[in-house]
């Protein structure tokens, strides 16, 4: 891992900006933001070393935050790291979600990537602010640079003193920061941090709790019109034959129904009641008759994507190659008895508490795009390609998201008010009901995955893993498509990461297979976990069936082969390392349990290798035998973060990341039906609630390394532990998400 | 016409009487704190109180409102003083903060007629408000917090 004190190389940060850049979506993005634009000049109302942050001539600090706000009080995060550095009071931090605009270089929040990705160049911002700071009191007093210090705002040294806002006001500070002159600043060690570390209270929460927090869905403007999506029968692939609006009319405030052509492909068939208010155009929507076109998956049901994994997995000329070590096949054609073992996980929905929303304008030859978004680098052009105007014109303003969880990683949803917009002349909001939120949700593809193993001598003599579902990199970012081992085949690593393990396996072979019909019938989308939110289900409960199957107690099993060896080193012992404290608080080894209730374990990587969040949860849970039904116990959960910027925003994010995971093992999923989402509002998908919260346990190791991210890593441990639990209570092995009473009982039989 | 109060305003509007409450505070009031969340009755996120007692103001028509007292988030303590909210800033209970109108509109009104609850009780009453985000061990916390703060007739502390 190099080493891990320093920021990771730009590995898939560095990748997503490259292929962005080359020209892929027509736009010259740079990797880093904060780099590439010179400061502003001089002046003596504020003072700006790089683009990342503003010094007021009133001594405040604005932190330009370049991710969206969805709950992970990101922007907080960003503040304490600049303050660190620039020795800036706390109380003078401010946070600017900012819109988008290419100086920011790439645009995206996702993969728990925020904090790893920005560190560095955040503690730089604030380094070369305070660096410019001192380096003006010191020409103001004609001493020397070094002779002086910075702390509360304040530059003192040899018996005076000057406040920042002094210096800023005076139009002394200057200081042209290139990217060169950065990466020589010197940034303090985690010994001497005064706010990284310490549990402020979020920025964010005041404006949260009194209902001032602007969303997406709260913009308004003069004039503007609303709209409501009419469904069509099927997810995708239907198209609007006639619309005839004529018994809307009556409805008082209605406008029309538009029938919109999309040139960007995000809708096949866009049907938009439009209204004076959103309630003329949901009633006006409930009497507008669409002929409609169904489409080529008018007859695809949840069968028809299983039976498409199961061609693909059986021919073994289908598919990437992810991992390869030794010759898994060989080694497992030799082995005496080989376990083989299918999981499957189901359609998956965002569902965010704020539907999906936008209102578009257009003013001064520019589109304005309002609604809070996690991908501003590829929405732009999307929204461009839908408009059919240069990706220049598109403007997208950034808000507060009520949830993202990966929805708001793909622009789809500014397209029906962008396009209505245009046909009207006027600003149209279009507000999805939560039926349409649900029914034109990117939602995470089912998963078919079919694992075969064998052991010897206690350990994994070989693993073969093959990974089939819809990809979500071709439908939200294709150009990001990876190459396989063999730069053969194209690969979707946000398909199939977490599947290659810490663990030192001697022949290990994972094979990733794309499902065009899944992707067909529910373009995919990434869902908060992405990959590893199946992978690592798949993987961590056959890595307890194969534990079992050797004789060795899975956390045992699991130790020995976190080795360590070769390309393992240094994250296959901090992966044992929050195992081993997770078993020790939960008391695994050492509680006495009465018959029916068992500890499950599991342990992953987060996301990815290059960013890893090494993660271990242990599950307590009881079975009642006979009926089948479980009750969680408790669900224990560690992290290894690095370094935790705010604790108590850490524990906040890992109690967020444990019960969505809950929610995923045992409450969540929805079928496809003649082509359509069947799942239509919160009775038929059905999130974790109140009651269903078990007793939890979360702690994190943070050793002074470099910070990796907290909004998804638990969510990755959660069901294998729980049904590595429900297995060894009651014998019964489940490989479907969610686990259900019903699906435990029959396991048992 | 239909008269209501609003956090204390009298209103007369020119709505049609099958409009939800929930739309005429967002759309006509400009009231956006009050969220759209399902329209069904199954999140909660739209919760107010009518005449002091939690309703889901999607499922409440403006016509049934007429003559009602209305709080929302906005009146509930307009700087944020009301103790379920300054116990939402202490225990730091919002993520993204969107379900948190609905969840604090339903705490109020819950503390306002059961001061002392046991943890089942909160369970029962907070069940039918959905996070998408789980901050349920927070928004738990809180409202003991605000129970205890209510009970001593102070107001929470920022702490
Ligand atoms: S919006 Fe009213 S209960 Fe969900
Ligand atoms: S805080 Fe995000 S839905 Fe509750």
């Amino acid at each position: 891992m190099g080493n891990q004190f320093e920021a990771p190389a730009l590995g898939r940060r560095g990748f997503i900006a490259s292929v962005l850049a080359t020209g892929a979506v027509g736009f010259g993005w740079g990797v880093m933001p904060g780099a590439g634009r010179p400061a502003l000049a001089a002046s003596n109302a504020s003072f700006s070393p790089v683009n990342l942050i503003e010094i007021g001539a009133d001594g405040i600090v604005t932190v330009n935050v370049t991710k969206s706000e969805m709950g992970q009080h990101v922007g907080t995060a960003f503040a304490q790291i600049v303050c660190e550095e620039l020795e800036a009071p706390w109380g003078a931090m401010r946070i600017k979600h900012v819109d988008s605009d290419p100086q920011w270089g790439l645009m995206v929040t996702g993969g728990s990537w925020s904090i790893n990705w920005t560190f560095d160049a955040l503690s730089r911002a604030g380094a070369a602010g305070r660096t410019s700071l001192i380096a003006a009191a010191a020409k103001t007093w004609g001493v020397a640079a070094d002779t002086l210090s910075a702390s509360e705002g304040k530059v003192s040294g040899g018996g005076k003193s000057i406040s920042f806002s002094e210096l800023v006001a005076s139009g002394a500070v200057s200081g042209a920061w290139t990217a060169d002159d950065l990466k020589k600043l010197t940034l303090k060690k985690p010994a001497s941090y005064k706010i990284i570390g310490k549990s402020v209270q979020a920025l964010d929460i005041p404006l949260k709790v009194n209902g001032t927090a602007k969303y997406g869905i709260d913009f308004k403007l003069a004039g503007m019109l609303y709209g409501k999506i009419i469904l069509p029968p099927t997810r995708n692939g239907a198209t609007a034959k006639s619309v005839d609006d004529s018994a809307a009319k009556a409805i008082p405030g209605f406008v029309k129904a538009l029938s919109l052509k999309d040139p960007s492909g995000s809708f096949t068939g866009l049907v938009v009641s439009v209204a004076e208010t959103y309630w003329a155009a949901m009633r006006g929507a409930a009497l507008v008759k669409v002929d409609w076109d169904a489409g080529p998956n008018a007859k695809v049901d949840d069968a028809a994507l299983a039976a498409e994994a199961k061609r693909l997995q059986a021919d073994p000329s289908e598919g990437a190659t992810w991992v390869r070590e030794g010759d898994a096949g060989a080694a497992l054609a030799k082995a005496g008895k080989v376990i083989t073992a299918e999981y499957t996980t189901g359609l998956n929905l965002h569902a965010p508490m704020e539907p999906t929303n936008a209102t578009a304008e257009f003013k001064d030859g520019v589109w304005h795009l309002h609604g809070g978004n996690q991908f501003q680098t590829m929405s732009v052009p999307l929204v461009a390609k839908a408009l059919e105007v240069d990706p220049s014109k598109v403007v997208l303003h950034q808000y507060w998201l009520g949830g993202g969880f990966g929805r708001r990683l793909l622009g789809d949803y500014f397209i029906p008010a962008a396009l209505a917009t245009k046909a009207l002349g006027r600003p149209v909001k279009v507000v999805y009901s939560r039926t349409d939120d649900m029914r034109l949700d990117c939602a995470r593809s089912p998963s078919w995955q079919k694992l075969s193993g064998a052991v010897a001598d206690g350990k994994v003599a070989a693993l073969t893993h093959d990974v089939a579902c819809g990809w979500p990199t071709n439908n939200v970012a294709p150009a990001l498509l990876g190459d396989d081992l063999d730069k053969k085949n194209k690969v979707d690593v946000f398909a199939i990461n977490g599947a290659d393990v810490w663990y030192t396996f001697p022949n290990h072979h994972v094979r990733l297979l794309d499902n065009k019909l899944a992707e067909a019938t529910v373009p995919p989308g990434y869902l908060r976990s992405v990959a590893p939110g199946f992978t690592v289900w798949a993987l961590e409960s056959f890595v307890d069936e194969l534990a079992h199957a050797a004789n060795v107690d899975p956390v045992a099993f699991r130790l020995a082969h976190l080795d360590g060896a070769g390309k393992n080193d240094v994250g296959a012992q901090r992966l044992a390392a929050v195992l081993r404290q997770a078993v020790a608080r939960s008391g695994y080894s050492s509680k006495k349990l009465p018959e029916g209730t068992a500890f499950g374990v599991a342990i992953s990587q987060g996301q990815e290798r290059a960013a890893a969040t090494f993660t271990a949860c242990v599950a307590e849970v009881t079975v009642n035998k006979k009926t089948g039904k479980f009750g969680i116990n408790k669900l224990t959960v560690v992290y290894d973060v690095g370094t935790a910027i705010s604790p108590d925003g850490v524990i906040s994010q890992m109690e967020s990341a444990t019960l969505w995971g809950l929610s995923l093992a045992l409450y969540e999923t929805t079928t496809i039906r003649d082509g359509a989402i069947v799942a239509a509002n919160f009775d038929g998908y059905t999130p974790t609630r109140m009651s269903q919260v078990p007793p939890m346990d979360m702690s994190y190791i943070a050793t002074g390394v470099f910070p990796t991210g907290t909004g998804e890593p638990a969510t990755t441990v959660v069901a294998p532990a729980i049904g590595n639990a429900i297995a060894m209570a009651s014998g019964a092995r489940v490989r479907a998400l969610p686990i259900t009473p019903a699906h435990v009982k029959a396991a048992m039989a | 016409m239909i008269t209501i109060n609003v956090n204390g305003h009298q209103q007369t509007l020119d709505v049609p009487p099958d409009m939800p409450l929930l739309w005429v505070l967002r759309d006509v009031l400009d009231l956006t704190g009050t969220k759209f969340g399902c329209g069904s009755n199954l999140c909660g996120a739209c919760t107010v109180h009518k005449d002091g007692k939690a309703v889901r103001s999607c499922q409440v028509s403006i016509g049934d409102a007429a003559g009602a007292n209305i709080t929302t988030i906005e009146g509930l303590g307009a700087a944020g003083e009301h103790p379920v909210q300054a116990a939402w800033i202490k225990e730091q209970v919002p993520a993204c903060g969107y379900c948190q109108s609905g969840q604090i509109m339903n705490a109020a009104a819950f503390l306002a007629a059961n001061p002392d609850p046991e943890d089942e009780e909160i369970v029962r009453a907070m069940e039918g408000n959905l996070c998408r985000c789980s901050q349920y061990v927070r928004i738990q916390k809180a409202i003991k917090t605000a129970a205890e703060t209510m009970k001593t007739g102070g107001a929470a502390t920022n702490g």
